[in-house]
């Protein structure tokens, strides 16, 4: 600041000095205004100080603005250019103070990050999320085995990618032709059969894949009615609309029937009705499994040492005890004794009062059973009677009745 | 960076489709935001010549379509968002005029593919960026924007009005910048609530001192807007739209510093010194005694009657 002072005075001292044509005098006040332009201040001062964010390169002036200057069309824009240089000069005054460095003969300096808070464009990236398979692996500590690009191909005697460029081509060069397997129909086409399986694996593999998306998503896939695909089948629709019908506390005894409705297809095992002609030997194959399913008692090894071993502790433990070792159940309804019976039995501890207090205390097991089933067929005969409109006649003589009167 | 492609349902067929797809991923450090000036069904000359002119200060970073379409954002925003994504830009200005709201211009900002705020604004006393006959600025330079009046600080709308104003003109975010490329400013200034809107070439005139005199010339466009109708994001969605990613956020420097030459001091936490265990210089003096010795020995001594219990 001083330095300019110094000037001004330097050039003020020697204009009067110089007496010179009025041409002269001129071009002097012309350098004069110039050096006077020049040297104008560079220090801004604000009442407010002004806010800077030098990493946005913006500046915030709070200070109280002059209405009348702004309204005035003459005084406005010269008003509000000052206040942009100011804004301007304070903002570059700063950055000039940040430490500099050269790139090709010209000077750049680093901004410091943004202070102004502004929202993104996107959200934040999320991280990779591992597929049902990778968090198995990670899991079991199973690490990616690296595998050859290329094998050797002993048939056409040559290296063929393992997968991706090239390798249909070889593929498609190796099997033009096919065995046919012993044992399936000789008719099959088994080219057609073998890119069957591939579609199947490839949507296998976008099924997994799909799924994998729904699972990071965490999106509920359904897994039964329509799944949201484009087209549903009438079939599909059908067994839809059952599930949801079902899939009430009651499961869906109560609910209304849609009036034409018709009864879900497939939804059921379907009986698969058997050629009466033809091919005897799988008949007889069908029947021979039948018969092998239905009388197979096996020995069970384990089991059978188990009870060998059983057998012989008994023995042996009632040798010691000395007693009998029941043999045949009573046809007239013996009562099965046990090893801690006969102890008693010998002993002599009143085991045999307790057996007596039970038998006293409460019915038999089979007795409750009596009991309860003829309670439920209380029940029964009386909703029964309800629904037939009959008074006091009981169920089993309302069914003879019915017979008698058909007769 | 790592793009999550897995993530997406529909695969991309070819390498290129891929990498145009990962390109619209989110970023950790995202891309300059990118803006689409549209025109609505009706424009007047005036904002059509606002658009244009704001267009030319955006670019490279904004794409001008001048088609005729029937835009109302405030009244369905979806075939906007949908423009919006298929260009992968997230700032839009749409001009549109009409009866009741004559020379309107309507700028908002996305975020996730969905709007965050819009402001409506109605411009007055425009002046063209033609109507200032010198020399312009070089496009895609950074501006220096000023606001001016405190309702940019305490009036809400304004506040975010703001916000807007700079997320919109600020550009790329540079670390590295020229000294003498600063060629742009900018001024915003709020009374009564009219935004008055100024843009000026900066000239670097000699000071004597090393920070140079700033000059200014203006250049166009000049505009006064009045605020019309706004929708602004809820506070939750705009907190969720300013989440910093962690990776981002600098750490704070600890135990280290700088003198006045230069020199770096680093400041280091140790335990308690165990002095018992230090090794001192032998002197006879310090040496153990062998009255000490012993003293040091009674205290077993006092034992022996038990071990002899023990016996």
């Amino acid at each position: 600041m001083n330095d300019f002072a110094i000037t001004d005075c330097w050039v003020r001292k020697n204009i009067p000095q110089c007496n010179m044509e009025e041409d002269t005098a001129a071009r002097i006040q012309e350098i004069l205004d110039k050096t006077t332009e020049e040297i104008k201040s560079v220090a801004v001062n604000k009442e407010v100080e002004l806010a800077i964010d030098v990493g946005n390169l913006l500046v915030s002036d709070e200070n109280a603005l002059d209405e009348k200057l702004i309204r005035d069309p003459v005084t406005s824009d010269e008003y509000l250019r000052g206040l942009a240089r100011d804004g301007v000069q304070a903002l570059l005054t700063k950055i000039w103070e940040l430490p500099s460095h050269q790139i090709d003969n010209s000077v750049y300096v680093k901004l410091p990050k943004p202070t102004t808070r502004l929202p993104r464009e996107k959200p934040l990236p999320k991280g990779p999320i591992l597929t049902k398979w990778e968090q198995y692996a990670r899991e079991k500590g199973i690490t990616r085995r690296k595998k050859e690009k290329k094998l050797w191909d002993e048939t056409l005697k040559r290296w063929v990618p393992r997968y991706g460029y090239r390798k249909a081509q070889a593929d498609k060069e190796k099997t033009w032709v096919l065995e046919v397997p012993g044992n399936v129909n000789p008719y099959e086409d088994q080219f057609e059969k073998r890119s069957k399986l591939k579609k199947e694996k490839v949507a296998k593999n976008e099924y997994q894949r799909l799924r994998n998306i729904a699972r990071q998503n965490k999106i509920e896939v359904p897994k039964v009615g329509v799944t949201g695909s484009n087209f549903a089948t009438p079939r599909e629709l059908g067994q839809a609309m059952h599930h949801a019908k079902h899939a009430t506390a009651s499961k869906g005894k109560f609910q209304a029937e849609i009036p034409g409705e018709k009864k879900a297809r497939g939804m059921g095992k379907k009986r698969k009705v058997e050629f009466t002609t033809g091919d005897g030997e799988q008949e007889k194959k069908r029947c021979l499994d039948i018969l092998n399913k239905l009388d197979k008692p096996g020995l069970n090894l384990d089991l059978a040492i188990n009870k060998q071993i059983k057998d012989e502790n008994v023995d042996e433990s009632l040798k010691r005890i000395g007693g009998k070792k029941y043999g045949r159940r009573s046809k007239m309804g013996g009562r099965h004794r046990t090893r801690s019976d006969y102890k008693g039995d010998k002993q002599g501890k009143g085991f045999n009062k307790i057996l007596k207090g039970k038998k006293g205390k409460g019915k038999t097991r089979q007795a409750a059973a009596a009991g309860s089933q003829k309670k439920k067929a209380g029940k029964f005969d009386s909703t029964f009677k309800k629904s037939m409109g009959a008074g006091s006649v009981g169920a089993n003589k309302n069914r003879g009745g019915k017979k008698g009167s058909k007769g | 960076m790592t793009v999550n492609v897995k993530q997406r349902v529909d695969k991309p067929k070819t390498g290129k489709g891929k990498r145009a797809l990962e390109k619209r991923e989110p970023k950790l450090i995202e891309n300059t935001k990118q803006c689409l000036f549209l025109h609505g069904q009706k424009t007047s000359e005036t904002v059509r010549q606002c658009v244009k002119d704001i267009h030319a200060l955006k670019t490279p970073n904004g794409q001008l379509l001048t088609r005729k379409s029937p835009y109302l954002p405030f009244e369905d925003i979806l075939p906007v968002e949908r423009l919006l994504q298929k260009h992968d830009s997230s700032l839009f200005a749409v001009a549109t005029h009409s009866k009741k709201r004559p020379d309107n211009l309507i700028l908002g900002r996305m975020f996730d593919r969905h709007i965050l705020d819009m402001v409506e604004l109605g411009i007055t006393n425009f002046k063209s960026l033609k109507d200032f006959k010198n020399a312009k600025v070089s496009s895609g330079t950074k501006p220096c924007m000023v606001f001016c009046g405190s309702d940019f600080e305490d009036v809400t709308e304004f506040q975010k009005l703001k916000n807007y104003l700079i997320d919109f003109f600020r550009g790329v975010e540079a670390t590295d910048v020229r000294l003498q490329g600063f060629e742009h400013a900018l001024l915003f200034t709020v009374i009564q609530g009219n935004v008055l809107i100024r843009s000026y070439r900066i000239l670097l005139k000699k000071s004597g001192t090393k920070v140079p005199r700033v000059e200014l010339e203006e250049i166009g466009p000049s505009m006064t807007l009045v605020l019309r109708r706004t929708r602004f994001a809820s506070d939750d969605l705009m907190k969720r739209a300013c989440k910093q990613p962690k990776q981002l956020k600098t750490k704070k420097v600890k135990n280290k510093s700088k003198d006045v030459f230069g020199t770096k001091f680093g400041r280091v936490h140790m335990t308690k010194q165990d002095i018992s265990k230090l090794q001192t210089r032998k002197v006879k003096a310090l040496r153990k005694t062998p009255i000490k010795k012993n003293t040091t020995k009674s205290v077993p001594n006092s034992g022996e009657p038990m071990e002899t219990s023990q016996e």
